[in-house]
């Protein structure tokens, strides 16, 4: 049946006002201003050692939950992936639900850094930006979430120490790397050596990675540009697609000496999957950890696929205290997308929250101390 | 099948992606792809090496400094900041025993 002629004015005013929208948008994204801002949560600054910071995100309630979230992030790319927009922001939404949230930055890797091993993260920033986190809460112990190859530096902090880790969620993080197909095919033995590959500063270059990560889809480009001018007009669209663009591109280097061990144990040895691993002069067993584990793996993460981080759930911690959640998304689901809202950081934010002591019951606990000590 | 909303000049550029993409992805992620790709870094190593080598003969015949003259003093100041850093943490550290013992 034809339209009737409301319905045609109607639609002419909408694709007339779309164009127009699509038009001023296309301009600014081609002159690259309006550029959104990312990992603008207030926050303070509260550790630091060389580039490594720890960051408490302000709140201006207190927390209801008595354990702080500590997230630890990739040594590969910038942490703002977890405080993206305002409004489209893992650790924003966290904080609401009523945690007390911080979050290791790496900073961004120079000559300096090159001698930087996982003992340096695991064995030196680690311990100490803990003990920072617990000496500013005064909590007993955290939760621990690590995300992608910060998932590998939270689990051996967590076994490695006598750590007052309470929980440890690890979101993608790869463990066998045998299955971690084409994202490290490039450096299987007889191929490209790990020397090979760094530039003056003694460094992985940034560019490089992303070329590598780039690989793994060249033409989604293709798609993901066409996607962009059908939803030109949509301001939120246009934002949130020059955030994601702008982390996707925005790698950081990877300090030789870290990279060095990732490709000569964790890729060709593939020891992460025996269950322990040699790290300052002693060895890490992975069910060394008190802490309650949740493996959370992305139904569509082509980056670190299902297959490799599966092994967790069968490795890390007691096996009574192992869960494992699958969430759907790619593996920046965990920061941003409609699933990452509507699914995954609900269902993070559950569990972590059911294995967290409230304010209230701790206040309770100390009371009665008190009461008893009385 | 074309999602509700979604153009027909979308739905054929998105099917068309996936249609090249997926044949291009076969082929970045196979082992000839990555077999080439070492190769390849292999030959550029050794052509910027003896490229290098020439440029830097070139140079000292003018008594100049050669680009891989400085990335060396580069890389030595590089190592002496990393020393300095490691005494300052070696100090700190034992300033904060002191200060315990005390």
């Amino acid at each position: 049946m034809p339209p009737s002629s409301p319905d045609l004015l109607s639609r002419v005013n909408v694709d007339v006002e779309r164009s127009l929208l699509r038009a001023r948008n296309g301009l600014r994204y081609l002159r690259g201003t309006h550029r959104p801002q990312l990992g603008v949560t207030p926050k303070d600054v509260v550790w630091q050692r060389d580039k490594a910071q720890l960051w408490r995100y302000r709140r201006e309630t207190p927390a209801r939950y008595a354990q702080p979230v500590v997230f630890v992030t990739s040594l590969v790319s910038r942490s703002y992936i977890l405080d993206l927009l305002p409004g489209s922001s893992s650790v924003e939404f966290l904080r609401d639900q009523g945690f007390d949230v911080f979050m290791v930055d790496w900073g961004i890797p120079d000559e300096l850094d090159a001698t930087n091993s996982f003992e340096t993260y695991v064995d030196e920033y680690l311990p100490r930006a803990i003990d920072a986190v617990l000496r500013a809460t005064g909590a007993d112990g955290v939760t621990l979430v690590g995300y992608c190859l910060g998932g590998v530096l939270a689990l051996l902090y967590s076994a490695g120490h006598d750590a007052r880790v309470r929980n440890l969620v690890l979101l993608a993080t790869p463990m066998d790397m045998s299955a971690m197909g084409p994202m490290v095919a490039a450096l299987h033995e007889g191929r490209m050596e790990p020397d090979q590959l760094l530039d003056e500063s003694g460094n992985v270059p940034a560019e490089l990675l992303y070329s590598g990560f780039f690989m793994m889809a060249p033409t989604t480009a293709v798609a993901q540009n066409a996607t962009l001018l059908q939803n030109l007009w949509n301001d939120e669209f246009v934002t949130g697609f020059q955030a994601v663009g702008q982390w996707t591109r925005d790698q950081v280097p990877f300090p030789g000496a870290a990279f060095r061990q990732v490709v000569h144990d964790f890729i060709r040895r593939n020891v992460l999957m025996l269950g322990r691993w040699r790290l300052g002069g002693r060895e890490v067993d992975f069910t060394a950890t008190d802490a309650a584990v949740l493996n959370v793996m992305a139904k569509g993460d082509r980056v670190v696929p299902g297959a490799a981080s599966r092994p967790v759930a069968d490795l890390v911690g007691r096996p009574e205290r192992r869960e494992e959640l699958v969430v759907p998304g790619g593996h920046a689901t965990f920061g941003t997308g409609r699933s990452a809202f509507k699914h995954t950081l609900p269902s993070l934010a559950a569990w972590i929250g059911a294995h967290s002591d409230t304010t209230f019951d701790t206040e309770e606990r100390h009371g009665d101390q008190a009461h008893r000590v009385g | 099948m074309m999602a509700a909303g979604t153009p027909l000049w979308l739905d054929l550029v998105l099917r068309a992606e996936r249609v090249v993409g997926s044949r291009v992805e076969g082929a970045v992620h196979s082992d000839t792809y990555f077999d080439l790709v070492t190769e390849m870094n292999r030959a550029k190593r050794f052509l910027t090496g003896t490229v290098e080598g020439i440029s830097k003969r070139i140079w000292h015949t003018a008594n100049l400094p050669a680009g891989t003259d400085v990335r060396r003093v580069r890389e030595q100041l590089a190592r002496m900041e990393r020393r300095i850093v490691e005494l300052s943490k070696e100090l700190d550290a034992q300033r904060e025993t002191l200060e315990t013992e005390r």
